[in-house]
């Protein structure tokens, strides 16, 4: 009788404990979905001046974390501007989604602090109306629905319950709300992820890899939804290694390799700042006559191809020396470094395992 | 501030409650919304439906025993036994909490589920996102684990309380419900449900681990009774006195020396010493999860 119990009991815990796990990957299974159709800007969005939206800057000073001698986070320091978009860059490992935890006061920092509108997270008066935040891909319990998900937020920060209806519409889930948590692609996870964050209306969005595994048309939608709330006045900072998406999308950069600061400033200042300098493609019959007149600086590499890549001088100088030396200019192409070039060139050598 | 979406709901007003209540409310809606409750629940009337047959047949054969069944004379004077006024309090009072015992089980891992399932679907940092007080997040989880408690052990008793004078008519027997005899096991048993909740959430606090939870829930569970079993060898050695009561050291042991009436085992210390080592094993786990829950990093 007892050995019969047992069995039945730890059976049916296995049972239990496998069929969520299963959830999980029948999810991801279904990655690619486009789910129901979404509004491409689903926000009326219009500028609020940043001064509307006091105590919205996020400032990050001297932050540390160690976990048993390896520093995950080392003397990070940093500002988030309100109505802005921060892309917070680094590769995998450097420490971006401590420093998110830290902010959100999931993770007790080593030393330093981090504060947003100059007060810890944990001591914000209502932080869900202040800040919104996804982490982990909107993750949810798999046999849960996803409207009963965000009521249960709504419960537990003290908000109307209808306001998770709101936000499944906000998010296009509006179809789906019904639905349990396991039927969701991931695209869906990561819509029901803002609908989440947006709850409390807040001033402040801190998002952590929000594009990662989002089709394309997911990705167009989250950055509409991005910049028209940024255009609100809201402070935004988001997590990524997807550097193509935040040159798009970002005003801000704040890259950081193996736990520390390695460039902050506007995305061009950052870019235009880099040892790494563009060249330029030129196609002219009087190749040689041409860098004669450029003169010593510029470097002058043929492509083989009956044209040479320029560097040490921009396309008005080598126009304005064309010019000089008579010579006729056939193709000028500049190329910029760009943001992925950016980005190797400061994270060069800081390896992502420590 | 310009509403992101203009919107209506939130100019209405949410949970007014203070911080604790909200959040015991949501954790009743996460145990609702979700089916592991309701497995837990029907698992249970089930199980509850089924000690109560087998309790049923157990004590039928006592007052009527059947011919060429060992000593027969013997029978006959227990099952006259049992039909005196006292015996008959005991049969009811056995019947009212058939399964129990056992049933504690399913009350510490529903417990065990409310908080390691959190960590499980990485829900954790989300709830704590929401509400940066851990301790709160916790008390209101130990609360919702015994309210669950209290709640098996009533869905248990009313079923019980259907069940045994129906059970008690069928076998020409006299029904008595309200006596202390059937009373006291009954409330005891609610305090065993209550403690085994909060033993479970406690538990799963401090593992964190879903499956290690469970495991070790029902190791310590099942374990326990391993403890009689080793004092009795320890006892054969020294011969102490003491060793012969000191398995009530263990917690499911401490569970059953309150929750029986009578004796459980021979040289078992009084009831209330079982639920003073069963209480402060709660406490102890219950405050270790708060203050881990507290200290450690939600990563």
């Amino acid at each position: 009788m007892v050995v019969l119990l047992a069995a039945v009991v730890i059976g049916g815990l296995v049972w239990l404990v496998r069929r969520n796990r299963g959830g999980v990957r029948t999810g991801r299974a279904r990655t690619g979905d486009a789910g129901p159709g979404f509004p491409d800007r689903p926000l009326g969005g219009k500028r609020v001046p940043p001064a509307l939206m006091p105590g919205g800057r996020i400032d990050v000073r001297g932050l540390t974390k160690e976990y048993g001698g390896v520093r995950a986070v080392d003397d990070l320091s940093f500002t988030v501007e309100p109505g802005r978009v921060t892309g917070f860059l680094g590769p995998n490992g450097a420490g971006k989604t401590t420093t998110l935890r830290m902010l959100l006061g999931l993770v007790e920092p080593t030393a330093g602090t981090a504060t947003i509108g100059g007060v810890r997270y944990a001591d914000l008066d209502q932080p869900i109306r202040r800040v919104g935040a996804i982490l982990e891909a909107g993750a949810a319990h798999p046999y849960r629905t996803g409207r009963s998900h965000l009521r249960i937020l709504c419960q537990s920060a003290g908000l109307p319950l209808a306001r998770a209806d709101e936000v499944l519409e906000l998010a296009g889930l509006g179809a789906a709300g019904n639905r349990l948590f396991r039927g969701y692609s991931f695209g869906m996870r990561q819509r029901l992820g803002v609908a989440a964050a947006l709850l409390g209306d807040p001033q402040v969005l801190i998002l952590d890899e929000p594009a990662n595994g989002l089709d394309p048309e997911g990705i167009r939608w989250m950055r509409d939804l991005l910049r028209t709330v940024a255009l609100q006045g809201r402070t935004i900072l988001v997590s990524s290694h997807l550097l193509g998406e935040m040159e798009q999308l970002a005003d801000d950069l704040v890259i950081i390799a193996a736990g520390r600061l390695t460039a902050q400033g506007p995305v061009a200042s950052v870019i235009g700042s880099l040892p790494y300098l563009g060249r330029t493609l030129v196609r002219s019959p009087g190749l040689e006559k041409l860098a004669a007149v450029l003169g010593g600086d510029a470097v002058v590499t043929p492509d083989g191809d009956g044209g040479a890549y320029i560097t040490g001088a921009d396309a008005v100088a080598i126009g304005d020396a064309a010019l000089r030396a008579g010579v006729a200019i056939y193709q000028l192409v500049t190329e910029r470094p760009d943001l992925e070039a950016a980005f190797l060139e400061l994270t060069a050598g800081k390896a992502a395992i420590r | 501030m310009r509403g992101l979406l203009d919107s209506a709901a939130l100019d209405q007003a949410g949970d007014t409650g203070t911080t604790l209540v909200r959040l015991i409310r949501a954790e009743f809606m996460k145990i609702r919304t979700t089916d592991t409750g309701w497995f837990f629940l029907i698992g249970f009337i089930a199980f509850t439906a089924l000690a109560l047959t087998i309790n049923g047949f157990s004590i039928h054969y006592q007052l009527y025993p059947q011919r060429g069944s060992g000593d027969r004379a013997q029978a006959l004077a227990q099952a006259a036994q049992a039909r005196t006024p006292a015996g008959v309090a005991a049969i009811s009072a056995s019947m009212m909490t058939s399964g129990q015992r056992i049933g504690v089980i399913f009350a510490l891992l529903l417990g065990v589920l409310i908080i390691t399932s959190e960590f499980a679907n990485q829900t954790a940092a989300v709830t704590f996102v929401t509400v940066p007080g851990r301790a709160t997040v916790i008390r209101a989880k130990l609360a919702a684990a015994a309210c669950c408690g209290a709640l098996f052990w009533l869905v248990g008793t009313v079923i019980a309380a259907v069940a045994t004078p129906l059970f008690l008519y069928s076998q020409h027997v006299g029904i008595s419900l309200a006596g202390w005899t059937v009373v006291r096991p009954v409330l005891l048993s609610l305090l065993a449900f209550v403690a085994w909740g909060v033993f479970g959430l406690g538990l799963g606090a401090v593992l964190r681990s879903q499956i290690a939870s469970l495991f070790a829930a029902l190791a310590v569970y099942a374990g326990s009774f391993g403890a009689i079993l080793v004092f009795t060898m320890l006892y054969n050695l020294f011969h102490q006195g003491w060793m012969l009561g000191a398995p009530v050291i263990a917690p499911a042991i401490a569970s059953e020396v309150m929750t029986t009436s009578g004796p459980a085992f021979p040289q078992a210390p009084p009831a209330w010493a079982g639920g003073l080592i069963l209480t402060g094993y709660v406490v102890a786990l219950a405050a270790a999860g708060l203050v881990v829950t507290k200290r450690r990093d939600v990563i």
